[in-house]
């Protein structure tokens, strides 16, 4: 059963979701690095985003890249609208108050989306060049494997320069660090968050239009474990690094695959269960995760 | 060039420094001692934009800097070097120089800048790609004196540069901070190492318990008779 | 000193009879619907009220509550389901130590054994996941409500999977959920006004503080964590009997965000905010369901309830009902006790 065709098929899957799930992570890292957040509202955004660009596609006839760019520009919006008309205000209470809020957030995007797309899932084609399928040797898979792998690293890379190089970049990696000594430098704090959360929403975006294209449909409520299972990806691979962000992201994804993959069929629905049951190990045997700072975990 | 007239400053509702009024020239180096808890650091931090007094003003140059934020001030000349160095541990030791430079934009002089650090503390320039977090305390300390004078400060706010560095690297430290004034940059520093303070300072303000107890040249101040049983044990 | 302790309990007795002669009056008055609907009403402000002890006066940020509601619901319904339709239903027939396969257990007892459950299953769930903090335990409690209902799905052989269970005997009415809830609020009021109660805020408000004063944070975590349960799983059980049908789906993360709604916009934190923030929005919801069914709106009212809690946190942060006073001096004299503890420290 378990024959080397099988095992390298269930090996791209686990890349191309592992690729998901670590630009997925990586967007909500942004956030949660210098606020300490845990943006449930991240969730609602790639429930926007897959929609914005099924909206572009299909029903505007909007050419690929202008869509892609589009449902980009529209996620950093919501960021931005997100972080002034309420996250900024709450920031100073209460730490409770802000995971509150952004699931509020959640509810309130998942409802709308439900509202004014419809409580049924929709039928979500990518153009056609990117689904056709391909064989190499015994493995096959559709051109937008590809490209999600492709996008998801050019993403990656693009971001780690703009960190490591850019004067906004280190000054957002000085700012997750603490944000008090950033203001003591200098730093203009609001404006760094400002921009975490349109860079993290903008890729939030744009991951929703991945996993529509990866599954085929997108509804009201795909966001919501999407958004979990970044946080899970984080805390996998270390609370406040970027690049630990991204190899949780891949290690998530090539586990879930593998388990599915290789457990007994009828432990596929468990795939959910499984990614909190790793979430929970990691939280209490090694809590800083692979690349972590040592953060506060316990109590 | 700085005038604290009258603060109140409380932690909730806590008052931490009342009634506080001090005054540095420009030039000086002006020491504000105490044993702990006197609100030193509490005054220092709110001189540099972190905490908002209850009542009183901090009037810098002629200007009432009361209400502006603290990234504000660090562009008016006002830079604070805090307790416990709070470096960014996590960025290399160029990079945290860097960012002291955050809001200038004169990449020239930066360059000038960061060379004159350098020739100041020499330990910087080789350990320029290290990341902070692994560089000794006095590393450290030095560190933090060098991207606070990044921002081209002309009032340095000094938050117990002594604190936890043995002996031999406070000498050093202390030195820089001379060389440092010497440059004509205005130092305010908070120290609880009173014996040190008082060797570079030109005036000195003693707090207890939230408010000014005695000020003076240092050699007045070590010969009062409350110093001397305080601190010298006399 | 008798007569102090009789006035004390009076204190007690007369608004509870009060509350009884109220409803009676309502049963009289008003039609099956409304009563369902205050009967419901009853129900999730014991799961508010739960929540409150975990959540506001522990400071614990739970999000697992539908969790234990479902353990509470599927315990009961398992109890008590009628013997002669178990077969038809493919329900697993009661082993010899709970009754054997002719029993069906009776309301009262099976409510108890699901609360019991429900306090046990977060015995062994909090061990682990209360030593964790602030917003790792919201997601780690997330995750174990998300297993709860991946469990519910596929043990199919226990809980018919999530085809769920319909023709649950009809045994919760207005009495008996009112009853639980004088209960509930009793238990609680006792425990918030008791040294277990005050050390649980002291923990709340400043860890460090209360452990130098040789309190045991996680012993008190795990008490309110598990008190919190039991009612959680009181509550589900009279849910299954009120309703009659439990779905695994039900017990999922709407569930756990209404309760969290309502007990933020009500007030944490404090006794009677959870009671009027539960009453307010199940009153709110049945309101509107009429409207959003008639007019095809799907997920209005969770829109609604959504906006009315960001706008909460923006403008008025603890809720309607603030024991803002309380909360203030309590952060105050934690600040205090901190500050002072941080300079005896660095002298030394």
């Amino acid at each position: 059963m378990f024959t080397a065709g099988y095992i390298s098929q269930q090996a791209l899957n686990g890349v191309v979701l592992g690729s998901m799930y670590a630009l997925l992570a990586l967007g909500m890292t942004v956030i949660y690095g210098i606020l300490r957040l845990i943006n449930f509202a991240h969730g609602a955004l790639i429930t926007l985003g897959a929609f914005c660009f099924y909206l572009c596609l299909t029903l505007l006839g909007l050419p690929f890249i202008a869509a892609i760019g589009l449902v980009m520009g529209f996620g950093a919006l919501m960021g931005l609208v997100l972080n002034a008309a309420a996250y900024k205000k709450i920031r100073g209470g209460p730490e409770v108050s802000l995971l509150i809020t952004s699931l509020g957030f959640y509810i309130f995007i998942e409802n709308l989306m439900k509202l004014i797309a419809s409580p049924q899932p929709y039928a979500f084609r990518p153009p056609v060049f990117l689904s056709q399928l391909n064989k190499v040797g015994t493995v096959t898979f559709r051109t937008i494997d590809i490209f999600i792998i492709l996008f998801s690293l050019a993403i990656m890379a693009l971001f780690t320069a703009f960190v490591k190089k850019t004067k906004l970049g280190i000054a957002m990696r000085a700012t997750a660090e603490s944000i008090e000594t950033a203001r003591l430098v200098g730093i203009n704090v609001d404006r760094v968050i400002a921009i975490a959360f349109i860079l993290g929403s903008a890729i939030a975006s744009i991951t929703g239009f991945m996993w529509g294209a990866k599954y085929g449909q997108i509804s009201y409520d795909m966001g919501f474990m999407a958004g979990v299972k970044a946080f899970v990806a984080i805390v996998v691979g270390g609370v406040g690094s970027i690049p630990g962000a991204m190899l949780g992201g891949f290690i998530l994804g090539m586990v879930e695959i593998l388990s599915i993959g290789f457990l007994p069929p009828g432990f596929a629905a468990y795939r959910d269960g499984i990614v909190f049951a790793i979430l929970i190990l990691v939280l209490l045997l090694r809590p800083s995760g692979i690349m972590g700072r040592k953060e506060e975990v316990h109590v | 060039m700085l005038k604290v007239e009258g603060i109140d400053v409380h932690y909730g509702i806590i008052p931490a420094v009342r009634q506080l009024s001090l005054r540095v020239e420009e030039g000086q180096v002006v020491a504000l001692v105490g044993a702990n808890g006197a609100g030193k650091t509490t005054t220092l931090k709110t001189i540099a934009g972190v905490l908002q007094p209850k009542k009183g003003r901090v009037i810098y140059n002629g200007e009432d800097v009361t209400e502006l934020a603290s990234d504000k001030r660090v562009r008016m000349g006002i830079t604070l070097i805090p307790e416990g160095r709070q470096i960014f541990s996590g960025l290399s030791v160029k990079e945290n120089l860097l960012l002291g430079a955050y809001y200038r934009k004169d990449r020239d002089e930066i360059k000038k800048d960061v060379n004159w650090i350098h020739g100041l503390f020499s330990v910087l320039i080789e350990r320029q790609s290290q990341i902070a977090g692994t560089l000794s305390g006095g590393e450290q300390q030095m560190l933090a004196l060098g991207r606070g004078l990044m921002s081209r400060p002309k009032l340095l706010l000094l938050d117990e540069p002594s604190l936890g560095l043995a002996p031999m690297i406070t000498k050093d430290v202390y030195q820089a901070i001379q060389k440092i004034n010497e440059t004509g940059i205005t130092i305010l520093l908070v120290e609880q190492n009173i014996n040190i303070a008082m060797k570079v300072a030109d005036y000195a303000y003693v707090m207890e318990t939230g408010s000014l107890k005695l000020q003076g040249k240092p050699e007045d101040v070590m010969r009062s008779e409350e110093i001397r049983k305080a601190y010298l044990g006399d | 000193m008798l007569v102090s302790r009789i006035k004390r309990q009076l204190q007690v007795i007369i608004p509870v009879v009060f509350l009884f002669l109220i409803l009676g009056l309502a049963s009289t008055v008003f039609n099956r619907y409304i009563i369902h609907i205050i009967t419901l009403a009853g129900i999730f402000i014991i799961a508010t009220v739960s929540l409150n002890l975990t959540n506001g006066y522990s400071g614990l940020f739970s999000l697992g509550h539908a969790g234990f509601m479902a353990v509470g619901a599927y315990t009961s319904t398992l109890l008590t389901f009628p013997v002669e339709l178990r077969k038809a239903y493919d329900l697993l027939l009661l082993p010899r130590i709970l009754g054997g396969p002719n029993y069906q257990w009776p309301f009262l007892p099976a409510v108890l054994v699901a609360g019991l459950l429900s306090g046990l299953v977060a015995v062994l769930v909090g061990a682990p996941v209360l030593r964790l903090r602030g917003h790792y335990l919201a997601v780690a409690s997330l995750g174990f409500m998300v297993i709860v209902e991946t469990l519910a799905i596929n043990l199919r052989w226990l809980t018919r999977g999530s085809i769920g269970i319909n023709a649950i005997p009809h045994y919760t009415n207005l009495w008996w959920s009112y009853a639980w809830v004088v209960v509930t609020l009793y238990v609680i009021w006792r425990i918030v006004h008791s040294s277990y109660g005050r050390a649980m805020m002291a923990i709340r408000d400043d860890e460090i503080a209360a452990q130098v004063q040789g309190i045991n944070p996680f012993k008190y975590r795990l008490l309110s964590f598990a008190i919190g349960a039991f009612f959680a799983g009181v509550a589900g059980a009279l849910y299954a009997h009120l309703t009659r049908a439990i779905m695994p789906y039900v017990f999922s993360f709407g569930l756990t965000f209404q309760i969290v709604i309502m007990l933020v916009i009500g007030g944490a934190g404090t006794m009677v905010g959870p009671v009027i923030g539960a009453t307010l929005l199940v009153a709110f919801k049945y309101a509107m369901k009429p409207l959003e069914e008639s007019l095809r709106l799907y997920g209005f009212t969770e829109l609604i309830y959504a906006a009315l809690l960001i706008l909460m946190m923006i403008k008025r942060p603890k809720g309607i009902v603030s024991g803002e006073r309380q909360l203030l001096i309590a952060n105050k004299a934690g600040l205090y006790l901190r500050k002072a503890m941080h300079s005896l420290r660095l002298d030394k």
